[in-house]
């Protein structure tokens, strides 16, 4: 009697799991897993819709090979985004360091600082930064007034790298615009951490120095992380994106090959940030503790 | 007498700079530098905003000057005028898309934030085997750009039977693979002894999830649901895909056939300009009203 009841309860346990995640399930199954993998299938197939149905003809890696050996339309496009959000990406995730720190003390006015701060959250999807771009609002003039791009060009030498620096500090201002999520999940993070370890800190007479590297920054480990993710995820996805822009254009088995190729590009590219954090981050622990 | 005076002048002058320093005094002196190094990027932020308004305000020939400017010179209202004249135009009437925006985007926010706070909290805190299969998956789904999905989903559409209803735009949305991601990272921070506390009381699933998780994590809640309502509320996807009857579509499609598909960029400018304004307004409310919570300290909530 009694282990049929705690059969009974769990049963009960497991299926209040599954009610409870249930209705995203099928939500996520119905409008992404299916699609995704109906993509994959469409990936090795010629699409052609008829006015009253849609054929399939299979093609095998034709897509693929045509994408990946017989054109040059993918690497145009990814190769110079990919350099910039090599250098986007971290300078993002420490300006929202640096900023939600900052918006974390007791600064006068600060609860109007965090609201303007968090604002580009509402932009960041939105039409208003396209037409920004469009206009070359986002560049700074003070960087052509002091001719900063003829000295990178000195410093860096006149390889493949210069350009993409050049263009991310043109974009300053729109390193701003991109870090609303980031700085707004930094702050929570900030706030999870007890006020008594830094008072206990002060006490020990630590400097503000040390007390950012012993006690801010790896409490911060987890969402340094989230964001590292986040941010890559949001700026290879954004839908301005120049390669996004070639996966909507173009037939639509050819589509779904970019689609696929692009996916794991991404892919490996997060595996290996993470990958790199992880390796950081126990380094720093065992020097930390040696 | 008149040195007399500029004396006085001068007294009052100074008093009142000395009161200025002791209040100075009172606040650190870092964070006044912390808060005068923000003031200039604060002002940066702000600049889209300042931008938008004054677009909307500006007549034809400023629109197109070059280099742009942020603030108008001549204001008119003779955009809006336009976009009026427009909509009066049009065969379905424009409060029709407005009353059809209204409705999908609270649905299908409300729902995204919901089912995905339903999925994070299994996952995050009771792991079945598997979960961490299912976890995998959402973090690859994050991964995916959903241009190339397409047709599939017009596919479970169709044969859903949804074309055309109000459903057709709140499903396809509600699998918000952001949502149940960050929610996850967020309720991993919850200790689990508050909800063992809870369950040796005779709290059940439900109630530990109403009572004691959702408060816990109300700052990405309220992240959430402006991502949520960001994504709902300028959603062209859906209109042009699955709804086929002029009837059912919704604002931004309206507003973005305004300039699109013309052959020129100069036509109706003043009207999109005036339109952005229009579909930025709800966006800024939301984001008022929501912020607060997240900004809504973590200090009383247990976590520490």
């Amino acid at each position: 009697m009694a282990g049929k009841r705690i059969l009974s309860a769990r049963t009960s346990r497991k299926l209040e799991g599954t009610l409870f995640m249930a209705p995203w399930l099928i939500g996520f199954i119905a409008f992404l897993g299916f699609p995704l993998l109906f993509s994959l299938y469409m990936s090795f197939h010629q699409v052609k819709i008829l006015p009253k149905r849609i054929v399939y003809d299979f093609v095998g890696l034709k897509y693929y090979q045509e994408i990946l050996f017989n054109s040059s339309a993918l690497y145009d496009q990814l190769i110079p985004y990919f350099q910039e959000v090599v250098i986007m990406v971290p300078v993002i995730v420490i300006f929202a360091l640096m900023i939600a720190i900052m918006l974390n003390q007791k600064l006068p006015g600060r609860f109007v600082f965090r609201a303007i701060f968090f604002l580009p959250v509402i932009f960041s999807t939105g039409a208003v930064l396209m037409s920004f771009m469009n206009q070359g609002e986002g560049n700074l003039s003070f960087l052509e007034r002091y001719n900063v791009g003829g000295y990178i060009d000195m410093f860096l030498g006149d390889n493949s790298w210069a350009k993409p620096v050049k263009q991310v500090m043109n974009h300053f201002v729109l390193v701003l615009w991109y870090s609303g999520v980031q700085i707004l999940l930094f702050i929570a993070g900030l706030q999870t951490i007890s006020s008594s370890a830094y008072e206990s800190a002060r006490i020990d007479g630590a400097t503000p120095w040390e007390v950012f590297w012993k006690i801010t920054l790896p409490a911060m480990s987890p969402f340094i992380l989230l964001n590292l993710i986040y941010t890559v995820v949001d700026m290879f996805t954004f839908p301005s994106n120049p390669v996004i822009t070639l996966i909507s254009t173009g037939n639509y088995g050819y589509n779904s090959a970019m689609a696929w190729i692009y996916f794991l590009i991404i892919l490996a590219f997060l595996g290996f940030v993470i990958l790199l954090y992880g390796r950081i981050n126990r380094k720093y622990a065992k020097s930390d503790r040696g | 007498m008149q040195e007399s005076r500029l004396i006085v002048v001068k007294r009052r002058l100074t008093v009142k700079w000395e009161d200025f320093v002791l209040a100075i005094r009172l606040l650190e002196r870092a964070q006044i530098w912390i808060a005068i190094l923000l003031l200039p990027l604060a002002a940066f932020m702000l600049l889209p905003l300042v931008y938008l308004f004054n677009h909307a305000f500006k007549p034809l020939h400023e629109l197109f000057l070059f280099p742009p400017t942020f603030i108008v010179r001549e204001p008119t209202t003779s955009n809006f005028a336009e976009l009026l004249a427009l909509s009066e135009s049009t065969i379905v009437p424009v409060s029709r898309y407005i009353f059809n925006s209204i409705v999908v985007t609270f649905l299908s926010t409300v729902a995204m934030v919901v089912t995905s706070a339903m999925c994070a909290y299994p996952l995050s805190k009771h792991p079945f085997p598997g979960s961490k299969i299912v976890l995998g998956l959402i973090m690859l789904a994050l991964l995916f750009a959903t241009e190339a999905v397409a047709i599939p989903r017009f596919i479970v559409i169709q044969s859903l039977g949804i074309m055309n209803t109000y459903l057709g735009h709140v499903l396809p949305l509600v699998a918000l693979p952001v949502g149940v991601f960050l929610l996850k990272q967020f309720m991993d921070q919850i200790p689990n002894d508050l909800m063992e506390a809870a369950k040796i009381d005779g709290a059940r699933e439900f109630t530990i999830f109403m009572r004691i998780v959702i408060p816990l994590v109300q700052p990405a809640i309220a992240t959430i649901s402006i991502l949520a309502f960001q994504s709902a509320w300028g959603n062209t996807e859906t209109s042009t895909l699955f709804m086929q009857e002029d009837a059912m579509k919704t604002l931004p499609f309206y507003m973005s056939t305004l300039t699109s598909g013309l052959a020129n960029s100069v036509a109706r400018q003043g009207a999109a300009a005036a339109g952005a304004l229009i579909m930025f307004i709800p966006s800024l409310v939301v984001f008022i009203v929501s912020q607060r919570k997240v900004i809504a300290t973590m200090a009383h909530s247990g976590i520490k």
